[in-house]
C-alpha cells in the first residue's frame, strides 16, 4: 500500500473532505498510471478522483500544496545539506575573518567554496550562538575530535536524508500526530529533540566544553550549532504536522463544544463559526430527508385506478397500480419570541429553519414581543442573517405578552393552520403576569398537526415566577428544553421524521 | 480509423487532438479525458451553463471517431426510455400472424395442462433479444468497437434514474429479468455525465465517477477558444471582446454570458464589420450576450466604463 498517499488522504480527510475506501483504491490506481514525478498532473488527476464537490476541490487544492511542499523539501538533501553546512562554515569563516584562521579553517572554506555568505539564516544563528562564539574564537578552526552520543553522530554526517527520517520515526514515537492545539507546538518539538537522543547529545556538549583538550572544545562548538539547526529542522516538521492534523481536530473540538453550550453564553466572536455549524448540520438532516418525498405502499392494489387505467385494454387487467402516499413536505409555523432574554435561541432557530428551505420550503415565521408581525418576506428578500437583525430591532423591543401576540397570530392566519401544519414557539413562557389566554393555544391545538413549544430555559426553572409553562404545556403535543445547538438539531430531526 | 491507444498516450497529445478538434481546453480537462480512458471511468462533468460539458463529450466522440450515444435527461425519464423496452407491437404482430401455426402446435392437446406443456417446448421466444428495443443505455453496451455515452443534465432526472445508473456506471452491465445480464461488448463505453447543479447528485453516484469542473475559463485561454472557433475575427477585437465579458462576469447579473455567448457574439460583430468595440455597438448588440431584460438595463449605466476597460489595455 502506498504509504504517502493513504497519508495525503488522512490529511484531506482532515480538512473535511469525504473520502470513501473505493475513491482510496481509485487514488490508487490514478498514481500508479500516472506517477508522482509529474506534480502538475498529479494534482489534476488526483483532484478528478478524489474532491466531488467545488468546497472540496478548493480545500483538496490547499492541502496538496501543503502537503506535496512538504515532501518537496524532504526529498531535496543535496540542496538543504549544503545550506547547512553553509551554515556552519558561516562561522568558520567568521572565526578565520578575525585573524585567528587555522589550517582546518581553510579547508572547511574551500570544501563549501560555493556557500553564499550572509544568508539570513546563517546570520541569525551566528548572532544566537555569539557567546559561545567568543569562547570559540580564541579555539579557531582545526582539527575536531570525534562525538561519541548517537544523535552527535547522526549530525556531523550531515546526511540530511537520515536526520530526516530520524525525526520522522521520533514523530511517529510521540504521536506527533495527536497534536491539537497550537500552544502544544513547543512540547511535541521538545519531545521528539528528546526521543532522538537530544538528553545525551546536551550532556556530550557540556562534557566536551569543559575539557582540556582543544580539539573537544572545537567539537562542543560545533555540535551547539548543529543541534539549534536540528532544533529549527523539528519545529519546522512540528509545524507541519500541526497544519495537516491538528488544524481541524483542534477545529472540531472546538465545535463539539459550540454544539452543547448554551446559545445565549455564546459570544459574538462564535457567531461565524456557528454559522457554519448550522449550515452544515442543516445540510446532514437535508441529505437524510429529501428523498423521502415518495413512499410506495407496495402489496396494496388501487383498485379505482387499476380499473380506470385498463379500460383500454378493453377491461382486461394489465397494469397494475398500486398505492401509494406521497408524503407532503410539512407547513412549519414558526413563532419566536424575540425579545433580549430570548432573542440570542430565535436567532438560531430560525437560522436553522432557513437553512433547510431544500426540504421545509414552507416555513412562515413570526417575531414578537408584544406585537406579533410576520416575518416571511424579510426572509424571502434577503440573506438569513440581515433578516434576523432586521425582525430583532422591529419586534425586539417591549415587554413580552404572550396573550396578546397568541391572539395576533389567531388573527393573521388561523385560517391556514390545518391538520398539515406544525406550530413552534419558541419562547420563555414569562408572561409578566399578563393574560395568557390559553384558549387561543387550544384551538391551535385542536387544528394543527402539532403544536411544539420549546423553552430555552433549564426545566427546573420553569413554572417560577411569572413563567406560564405550566397552562400552556397542556396544549402542546411536545414541549421541550432547547438551549443549545444539539437539542435544536434534535428537535428540527424529529419534525422531519413526524411528517414522513 | 482513428489510433485510439495513440491518441490517449498522454495528457499532452490528448490536448493537441482535442485542439485539432477545434476544443480548446486547459490541462485539467485533457486530464479527465486521460484518466477516463485509461481507468475506464465514468466522468461527471459539472460548471456553470455553456462552458463546453456536452462539447467534450461531443468532441470526445469525434476525436476518437467512436459513435456518440446521447441520453437527455428529464423529469419523468424511466428505465423502459432509457435502458430497454419490450416491442409490444412486433410481440402482438408476432402473435397474430403465428395464429394459425400455434394452433397446429396445440392440434390435439388434451386439456390445459398439455396445450400449456406444449408451448413451453418453444421457450420464450416472445422474449428473447429479437423483441427487445433497446434504448441509449443499452445500446452502448451492445457497440461492437466501443462508443462515448453521453448522459446530459442527470440533474434533471429523477433520484430513482440515477439509482438505475448505478450498476452501468460501476460494471458496465445491466440485468434484464427475462433475459439475464448484458454486459458491454469488448470495449466498455466512455461514459460522460453532466450536470448543472439544479440539485446534488448523490453520493453513490459521485463515487463511482471522476469528477470534473470546468469553470469559465480565463482571459488567455478564452481568446484561444475564439480563435479557434471564428478564425477570421481581427486579434484586437477579439481581445477587446473576450477582456468585456470578462468584466461582465464579474457583475452581479441573473445569467453570466457564458462561452458559447462569447462566440455568438463575436459571430455577430464579425457580420457587422467591427473592427473594435465601442458603447454604442456594444449597446445595440447587447441582447446576443445577455438574456434577460432586467440584466441588460441593469448593465446599461456601465457600459461606458466597461468598454473603456476592456479597450484599454
Amino acid at each position: 500500500m502506498d504509504q504517502l498517499l493513504t497519508q495525503f488522504i488522512g490529511a484531506l480527510r482532515n480538512a473535511d473532505i469525504r473520502i470513501s475506501t473505493a475513491e482510496t483504491l481509485d487514488a490508487l490506481s490514478t498514481v500508479e498510471l500516472v506517477g508522482y514525478s509529474d506534480r502538475r498532473l498529479l494534482k489534476d488527476s488526483l483532484s478528478l478522483v478524489l474532491p466531488k464537490t467545488l468546497d472540496e476541490k478548493a480545500a483538496f487544492d490547499t492541502c496538496f500544496d501543503q502537503f506535496f511542499s512538504f515532501g518537496e523539501r524532504l526529498s531535496r538533501p543535496p540542496g538543504a545539506s549544503m545550506d547547512f553546512d553553509a551554515a556552519l562554515s558561516g562561522d568558520a569563516a567568521g572565526q578565520a575573518g578575525n585573524g585567528q584562521a587555522g589550517a582546518g579553517g581553510d579547508a572547511q572554506d574551500q570544501r563549501t567554496g560555493n556557500a553564499r555568505p550572509g544568508a539570513p539564516r546563517q546570520q541569525s544563528n551566528t548572532a544566537g550562538t555569539t557567546e559561545r562564539d567568543a569562547g570559540a574564537a580564541a579555539l579557531g578552526g582545526g582539527e575536531m575530535s570525534d562525538p561519541q552520543s548517537q544523535l552527535g553522530q547522526l549530525l556531523v554526517r550531515g546526511n540530511q536524508m537520515e536526520i530526516t527520517i530520524a525525526i520522522n520515526a521520533a514523530g511517529r514515537q510521540v504521536n506527533v500526530h495527536e497534536i491539537e492545539v497550537f500552544t502544544q507546538k513547543g512540547v511535541y518539538t521538545r519531545r521528539i529533540m528528546d526521543a532522538m537522543g537530544h538528553v545525551e547529545l546536551q550532556q556530550e556538549i557540556a562534557r566536551l566544553t569543559d575539557s582540556a583538550a582543544i580539539p573537544e572544545r572545537r567539537r562542543a562548538v560545533d555540535l551547539t550549532h548543529r543541534r539549534d539547526w536540528l532544533r529549527e529542522r523539528v519545529r519546522d516538521y512540528v509545524e507541519h504536522q500541526f497544519l495537516l492534523h491538528a488544524d481541524v481536530t483542534g477545529r472540531r473540538l472546538r465545535e463539539d463544544l459550540l454544539r452543547d453550550v448554551r446559545l445565549s453564553a455564546l459570544e459574538q466572536r462564535h457567531h461565524r463559526m456557528l454559522q457554519d455549524l448550522v449550515l452544515r448540520m442543516a445540510r446532514r438532516l437535508i441529505s437524510e430527508h429529501s428523498r423521502r418525498r415518495k413512499v410506495f405502499r407496495r402489496g396494496q392494489l388501487h383498485v379505482p385506478r387499476t380499473l380506470r387505467r385498463n379500460m383500454k385494454y378493453d377491461d382486461a387487467v394489465f397494469d397494475l397500480q398500486w398505492k401509494s402516499v406521497k408524503v407532503d413536505r410539512p407547513k412549519v409555523f414558526a413563532v419566536c419570541d424575540v425579545s433580549g432574554s430570548v432573542s440570542a435561541y430565535a436567532r438560531f432557530m430560525l437560522m436553522f429553519l432557513y437553512s433547510l428551505d431544500e426540504v421545509l420550503p414552507k416555513v412562515r415565521s413570526f417575531a414578537f414581543s408584544s406585537d406579533l408581525g410576520e416575518v416571511s418576506e424579510l426572509f424571502a428578500r434577503t440573506s438569513v442573517d440581515e433578516a434576523i437583525a432586521i425582525a430583532l430591532k422591529q419586534y425586539g423591543s417591549g415587554s413580552t405578552d404572550y396573550g396578546q401576540a397568541l391572539a395576533d397570530f389567531r388573527r393573521l392566519c388561523l385560517d391556514e393552520v390545518d391538520k398539515r401544519a406544525t406550530v413552534i414557539i419558541l419562547g420563555d413562557a414569562r408572561n409578566n403576569y399578563g393574560d395568557a389566554r390559553t384558549d387561543v393555544l387550544k384551538e391551535l391545538y385542536d387544528r394543527s398537526k402539532r403544536v411544539i413549544w420549546l423553552n430555552p430555559e433549564p426545566r427546573t426553572m420553569w413554572n417560577t415566577g411569572d413563567s406560564e409553562m405550566r397552562h400552556y404545556s397542556p396544549y402542546c403535543h411536545q414541549v421541550e428544553e432547547c438551549s443549545t445547538l444539539a437539542h435544536l438539531e434534535r428537535i428540527v430531526g424529529r419534525l422531519l421524521r413526524a411528517v414522513a | 480509423m482513428a489510433d485510439v491507444p495513440q491518441i490517449a498516450a498522454s495528457v499532452a497529445s490528448l490536448q493537441q487532438h482535442l485542439e485539432a478538434h477545434r476544443y480548446i481546453c486547459s490541462a485539467q480537462i485533457a486530464t479527465a479525458v486521460y484518466l477516463a480512458y485509461h481507468l475506464r471511468k465514468p466522468v461527471l462533468i459539472e460548471g456553470p451553463p455553456g462552458v463546453g460539458k456536452t462539447e467534450l463529450a461531443k468532441t470526445t466522440a469525434e476525436m476518437f471517431e467512436l459513435p456518440l450515444i446521447r441520453l437527455q435527461c428529464y423529469e419523468g425519464l424511466d428505465e423502459a426510455k432509457a435502458l430497454y423496452e419490450w416491442k409490444y407491437g412486433k410481440q402482438l404482430l408476432y402473435t397474430q400472424v403465428l395464429k394459425q401455426t400455434l394452433d397446429e402446435v396445440l392440434q390435439g392437446a388434451k386439456g390445459f395442462a398439455e396445450s400449456v406443456k406444449r408451448l413451453h417446448e418453444f421457450g420464450d421466444i416472445f422474449f428473447s433479444a429479437e423483441f427487445l428495443e433497446a434504448r441509449p443505455l443499452l445500446k452502448a453496451l451492445q457497440e461492437e468497437r466501443g462508443c462515448v455515452l453521453l448522459i446530459d443534465e442527470v440533474d434533471k432526472s429523477d433520484h430513482e434514474f440515477e439509482s438505475l445508473l448505478l450498476e452501468i456506471l460501476s460494471d458496465y452491465q445491466v440485468s434484464i429479468p427475462e433475459i439475464g445480464t448484458v454486459r458491454a461488448r469488448r470495449e466498455p463505453p466512455l461514459v460522460f455525465l453532466t450536470s448543472n447543479n439544479t440539485r446534488e447528485i448523490s453520493d453513490a453516484l459521485k463515487r463511482r465517477c471522476l469528477h470534473l469542473y470546468i469553470p469559465f475559463p480565463d482571459i488567455e485561454l478564452e481568446q484561444r477558444i475564439i480563435n479557434a472557433r471564428v478564425p477570421s475575427i481581427p486579434p484586437q477585437l477579439r481581445s477587446q471582446l473576450v477582456r468585456f465579458i470578462h468584466g461582465l462576469r464579474d457583475l452581479d447579473l441573473k445569467k453570466v454570458p457564458s462561452i458559447s455567448e462569447t462566440i455568438d457574439w463575436a459571430r455577430t460583430l464579425l457580420l457587422l464589420h467591427a473592427d473594435r468595440l465601442d458603447a454604442e455597438l456594444v449597446s445595440n448588440t447587447m441582447n446576443v450576450i445577455l438574456k434577460f431584460q432586467e440584466d441588460i438595463d441593469n448593465v446599461q449605466p456601465e457600459l461606458r466604463s466597461l468598454t473603456e476597460q476592456a479597450t484599454k489595455g
